[in-house]
């Protein structure tokens, strides 16, 4: 009865997106152990090229991915079609072109420059303008719904349209100046992370972890509790980026004790999805490995966050390269493997087949795994350390540099893996959409 | 509890109120506080130069790996202070010079802020007269010249065949060495050390 084109067409479009940041990720860690490489212009430098890489990654993928996700799973939480497909396309156009827009800005330099609030004023009122054809779509689904009781999946991304509404719009505004504007670009920062990216991830991870395992789900009430909290402290946190910085202490001393009290809405969430995921764990399929380990890996990243708030750990990690470590394992390791879980369910599902092949999955979670682990970890090793140089003085600049290149070697091989791994993945799923209905699948 | 699981309206005005009331206290309490918008005493506009070198700065990206925050911590005050060395050479008095940590007042010319959160590259709030105007045109144009081991992009198309800078590379030059000076923090602490 679901027609699924919004969400087959987001997912794809996502995909794509996903190859073209992924290389250009890769592109910037080829550059941290050869400098010169695509030297000598201007849209190749990194400088340019970053905020493609981060803005692609989180709006181009994962944000039109868990979209397109939001598009197969709220018609079947709430038993009726969805509300407008045609609605849902025209998104779909409006968000191609806001992305492409966003890559020719950015490589000619039109920037706000600041971070993750890069894209320049008529992008930023495109991506209102889609982000209301999004709510009305999915608020006129739930509105038509056959079954009173909404599932939580549904809350979140209720929550996620308002939220990211929010930080928007008021993040973008064109009136800050100072420290000022700095605290409102980490108000912006961090909620984009934990009150766009988490709840979205989290909704599909609650989707898609008891359809996938057939496992029911485990606690109603922790569900509650995980969501009331993080629609309470979340949004107090973004000052934990410019600890020791000028900005007021109270602020920042506010920011650490809601940063700490984020272990709450966390570990509920966690506590659930183990519960959920209970005796599954041996005979996983390639979906609920995603899942399992998506799961570890929001566990993970939620509990160095807080941490890294303290002032003790804080004063040693921030600045470094510890942190891209961290933030690729939120937004690679637990978010987009939510994600891709969910691509590797529902495809299959939209086109009534099976998936082309379930070892290129194998494989592709094998190398996401493997690869995000070294890539992450060299980082961790190598900034904490480099953090550690830094407390001292005498030791000069350019030689804590130095020592960072043996772990941007691992960090670029580790890349290699990452990269191969997601060109499996869209060969698998555009291979799927070209089974036709009934057509056995690739033996495997 | 009920009723926010059955009635969508409801349950987004909760989260609504919920959001608004941690945004009010973190984000709009200090946008009121006025004494984040006073001046340090040496501060001064931008001028059209520096304005035009801090928006290259912007368009180049130089914030993914350069901060400009001095940290609170007794490790960065001395790291992005005046060296001994530096000292005497240029005052004639052995002795470190701490840089003072980042105060509001100095960034109330900053439209954007350009604080940054990662030193692929070290911090640049106090590099405003640390070194001559050649050294950073050197710099832009081969990083590698003035500092081996350095893995910043050559920015070679802010100059012309002969490797003359053009006037945006001018421009960003006098943006550098503007960062920092709105505390006259090296002849302060010089004076400090010459009174003890």
């Amino acid at each position: 009865m679901h027609e699924d084109k919004s969400a087959k067409w987001f997912i794809f479009v996502s995909i794509v997106f996903f190859l073209v940041t992924i290389l250009i990720g890769f592109t910037m860690a080829i550059k941290f152990v050869f400098p010169e490489f695509l030297g000598g212009v201007g849209i190749f430098s990194f400088g340019r090229i970053r905020a493609i890489h981060t803005n692609g990654v989180l709006f181009g993928w994962l944000l039109a991915a868990d979209m397109g996700l939001a598009y197969y799973l709220v018609p079947r939480l709430c038993g009726v079609k969805l509300f407008s497909e045609k609605l849902g396309i025209a998104t779909l156009l409006l968000w191609v072109v806001i992305v492409l827009g966003a890559v020719v800005t950015l490589a000619s330099g039109q920037t706000q420059a600041r971070e993750y609030l890069e894209l320049v004023m008529w992008l930023d009122v495109l991506v209102t303008v889609a982000w209301v054809m999004f709510a009305v779509n999915i608020f006129g689904t739930i509105a038509k719904r056959k079954y009173p009781q909404m599932y939580v999946s549904l809350w979140y991304i209720m929550g996620t349209i308002f939220w990211t509404a929010l930080i928007w719009i008021v993040g973008n505004l064109p009136v800050y100046s100072g420290v000022n504007d700095a605290n409102v670009n980490w108000w912006f920062g961090h909620n984009a992370v934990g009150l766009i990216f988490t709840p979205l991830g989290v909704a599909t991870a609650y989707y898609f972890i008891p359809k996938s395992t057939g496992n029911p789900l485990y606690s109603h009430r922790l569900s509650l509790i995980g969501f009331w909290t993080i629609a309470f402290l979340y949004i107090w946190t973004g000052a934990h980026h410019i600890l020791f910085g000028p900005i007021p202490v109270w602020l920042q001393t506010v920011a650490i004790v809601f940063s700490i009290s984020l272990l709450i809405p966390v570990w509920t969430v966690i506590a659930n999805f183990f519960g959920t995921l209970k005796g599954k764990w041996a005979q996983g399929n390639y979906i609920v490995k995603f899942l399992m380990s998506g799961t570890v890996f929001y566990l993970l990243t939620c509990i160095q966050g807080p941490m890294h708030s303290l002032r003790s750990v804080n004063q040693i990690v921030s600045k470094t390269d510890w942190i891209p470590g961290h933030a690729h394992m939120a937004v690679f390791g637990a978010f987009s493997f939510f994600a891709i879980a969910g691509i590797y369910f529902a495809v299959p599902k939209i086109y009534k087949t099976t998936l082309f092949s379930a070892k290129l999955a194998e494989w592709h979670f094998w190398l996401s795994f493997v690869g995000f682990l070294g890539f992450s970890t060299s980082l961790w090793i190598g900034g904490f350390l480099q953090g550690l140089q830094w407390m001292d003085h005498t030791i000069a600049f350019i030689d804590t540099v130095k020592a960072m290149s043996p772990y941007y070697v691992v960090r670029l091989l580790s890349a290699v893996l990452m990269v191969a791994g997601q060109l499996l993945f869209a060969l698998n799923i555009f291979k799927t959409a070209r089974i036709q209905a009934g057509e056995p699948a690739l033996a495997a | 509890m009920k009723i926010v699981e059955t009635k969508s309206v409801v349950l987004v005005v909760f989260v609504a109120l919920l959001a608004l009331l941690g945004t009010y206290f973190t984000m709009v309490v200090p946008l009121m506080d006025q004494s984040l918008y006073e001046p340090t005493a040496d501060a001064t506009p931008y001028s059209k130069l520096e304005l035009r070198g801090k928006e290259i700065y912007q368009r180049e990206g130089c914030t993914y790996c350069h901060t400009q925050q001095v940290r609170n911590l007794l490790a960065e005050t001395k790291r992005y202070g005046m060296g001994e060395e530096e000292t005497f050479k240029r005052y004639g008095v052995r002795a470190l010079i701490q840089a003072p940590p980042s105060q509001p007042g100095e960034y109330v010319y900053d439209k954007p802020h350009l604080l940054g959160t990662r030193r692929v590259g070290p911090d640049l709030a106090r590099v405003g007269g640390k070194y001559d105007n050649s050294w950073h045109i050197n710099h832009l144009r081969d990083p590698r010249s003035t500092s081996p081991g350095s893995i910043m992009p050559a920015y070679s198309w802010y100059f012309d065949d002969r490797g003359q800078p053009t006037k945006d590379a001018i421009a960003l030059v006098a943006y550098l060495q503007k960062l920092g000076t709105n505390i006259k923090w090296r002849e302060q602490g010089v004076a400090r050390v010459k009174n003890q």
